[in-house]
């Protein structure tokens, strides 16, 4: 990777989506239109976010994860054994089912606007990996650095896995693990190879293992299988990214946990700060956390008091959500607040989450989220001066 | 021979054809006026058994009032049949108007008034719903407007919602056996 400034900026991926995007990505899900001619259609807009980002002064772009349906579940389009099923599918197979009716009464939302990539067959790569199209895409059409977030494996198995579908195929999600392990390692040594910068491990829902409630099955931007105890699912997902980015150098992996991005309702997000996780977070071979911390919900930062400079930290300075844009003094006192812990190279600059983490919930208007990435870099620069 | 248009997963044609006989056909109108049916069993404790013509229906009450909870209860059936006439009737609706729907849920809602008067603590007041709540969430190829005119075709021409919206006489008859 190129020799860093100071406070870099940087998105955790997701753009919003474009009205005309949002109709191609639904004739294509409709099979009215090819692969093909919906990345013809989704190049325009990948081209579009990467010129916001450049524009707004980010050092390290992504490419606004425009082809996806949402952050994970477009890799049924490029894994074979997985097939997309709305919550209301999955309903026959739920074993808390009155838990989740909860918990869509609580969102607000039909069973049908939650889908879910589920192994039902033994899953593989149909061609080129996960993100190696739009890893490829973006690096020809920018100069600055990259960056590739792909599902993280602890989500993909644990969202994928859902007993009386995946049991055939894989008679635990162990089993799936395994197999999602080494597809996501071919994915990275690929990304690698082709220069990414940085490839970004989302993994949200380690906040539902220590914040959500008790239902085995529930809800976290992603219709989520069985889980046991926190312990135990937070040592499988620190083993399984362990796994995931072993032996590979030469690339910096982050791994980003929010509380929720679907909706602009705070009240229907979860809440806690990274106090619980903070432990195994830092047993993850990783370079860096990117961690949602201008909300509110996030807590505070006093919880890295034991945790100095543990790793670099990818600093949510911006919420998604909101209509208002941060002021840039406001972000420079919050990283301030931050430098208690953290040296100042080891910190980078992003919003709390992406923009659009759903294509068809996009969180913020293209003109709010470009000017609070411009805010970021205001504060960066600001920054810049007082540490360099 | 012409292909036959389906939509929604409904033969239009076919549909159309019923629709119009009931009109135009005394005998169609008077089949599907009724009487319709129904017999409940009791099968001990608080599960009952309802038979309508060749099916048959479980129903039993919540494990917090000591039962077994192994269906649902009747109250809760009921928002299920006026959630799934209403369903009926938005699906009907969009067929006629060639609005093909994609995705269709209703969540309904009711509390009780005074289940107290069911529990045989009070005498007065009304054990059931005063009120129920059903909000139609769906994807169609329509702009909001015509979606919204569906619903209502469907809430003002659902027979199972409008007998719940209205006083309805229900005769009873008792006999000792």
């Amino acid at each position: 990777m190129a020799q860093q400034k100071l406070f870099p900026v940087t998105v955790v991926g997701s753009w919003v989506r474009p009205e005309w995007l949002v109709q191609a990505l639904r004739r294509r899900q409709q099979d009215e239109i090819s692969a093909e001619e919906f990345n013809r259609i989704a190049d325009d807009a990948v081209l579009a976010a990467i010129k916001y980002q450049e524009d707004a002064g980010v050092d390290i772009v992504a490419d606004g994860e425009m082809r996806r349906d949402n952050f994970y579940s477009f890799v049924v389009e490029k894994l074979s054994g997985m097939r997309l099923m709305k919550l209301s599918q999955l309903l026959d197979y739920m074993k808390d089912r009155a838990g989740f009716e909860e918990i869509l009464r609580a969102l607000d939302v039909p069973a049908f606007a939650i889908k879910s990539p589920i192994a039902i067959e033994r899953v593989r790569e149909r061609e080129e990996g996960v993100a190696l199209d739009e890893a490829k895409f973006l690096s020809a059409h920018t100069h600055r650095q990259t960056k590739m977030p792909i599902p993280g494996p602890y989500l993909l198995t644990r969202s994928s896995w859902f007993e009386g579908l995946s049991d055939k195929a894989y008679p635990t999600r162990e089993e799936l693990a395994k197999d999602v392990v080494q597809i996501l390692r071919r994915e990275v040594k690929a990304l690698k190879q082709i220069g990414i910068d940085f490839i970004q491990l989302d993994e949200p829902s380690l906040s539902q293992v220590v914040y959500g409630d008790e239902a085995e099955q529930t809800f976290m931007c992603a219709a989520l299988g069985s889980r046991s105890d926190p312990t135990t699912e937070l040592e499988f997902a620190v083993r399984l990214v362990n796994e995931t980015v072993e032996g590979i150098d030469g690339v910096k992996f982050g791994v980003h946990v929010c509380r929720g991005n679907w909706s602009r309702k705070e009240d229907v997000l979860l809440s806690g700060n990274y106090g619980p996780l903070l432990p195994w977070l830092a047993r993850m071979n990783v370079d860096q956390l990117v961690l949602e911390m201008a909300t509110p919900r996030a807590g505070e930062i006093d919880v890295f008091k034991e945790y100095r400079n543990v790793k670099e930290l990818g600093l949510g300075v911006a919420n998604p959500r909101t209509d208002t844009v941060e002021n840039p003094q406001e972000i420079v006192d919050r990283v301030k607040a931050v430098l208690k812990y953290f040296d100042p190279e080891k910190i980078y600059l992003n919003p709390d989450c992406g923009f659009g983490t759903f294509a068809e919930r996009c969180v913020n208007t293209p003109a709010t989220a470009y000017r609070k990435l411009q805010a970021i870099s205001a504060a960066a620069d600001m920054l810049r001066r007082e540490y360099a | 021979m012409a292909e036959e248009k389906t939509l929604n997963g409904l033969r239009v044609d076919q549909i159309t054809g019923i629709l119009d006989s009931m009109r135009d056909d005394p005998e169609v109108l008077k089949a599907v006026t009724g009487p319709w049916k129904s017999r409940v069993v009791w099968q001990g404790g608080f599960q009952a058994k309802a038979y309508m013509r060749k099916h048959v229906v479980q129903m039993d009450e919540p494990d917090g009032l000591d039962a077994s909870d192994s269906a649902a209860s009747a109250h809760e059936q009921l928002l299920s049949a006026v959630g799934s006439c209403l369903t009926v009737g938005y699906v009907l609706n969009a067929t006629k108007r060639g609005v093909k729907v994609h995705d269709l849920e209703i969540a309904l809602e009711g509390n009780f008034d005074n289940i107290l008067k069911w529990a045989g603590h009070s005498k007065s007041g009304n054990p059931g719903y005063p009120s129920i709540k059903a909000k139609c969430f769906v994807r169609a190829d329509a702009d909001e407007k015509t979606l919204r005119e569906l619903w209502q075709a469907a809430v003002d021409g659902s027979p199972v919602t409008q007998t719940v919206a209205r006083p309805t006489e229900i005769i009873t008859e008792f006999e000792k056996v």
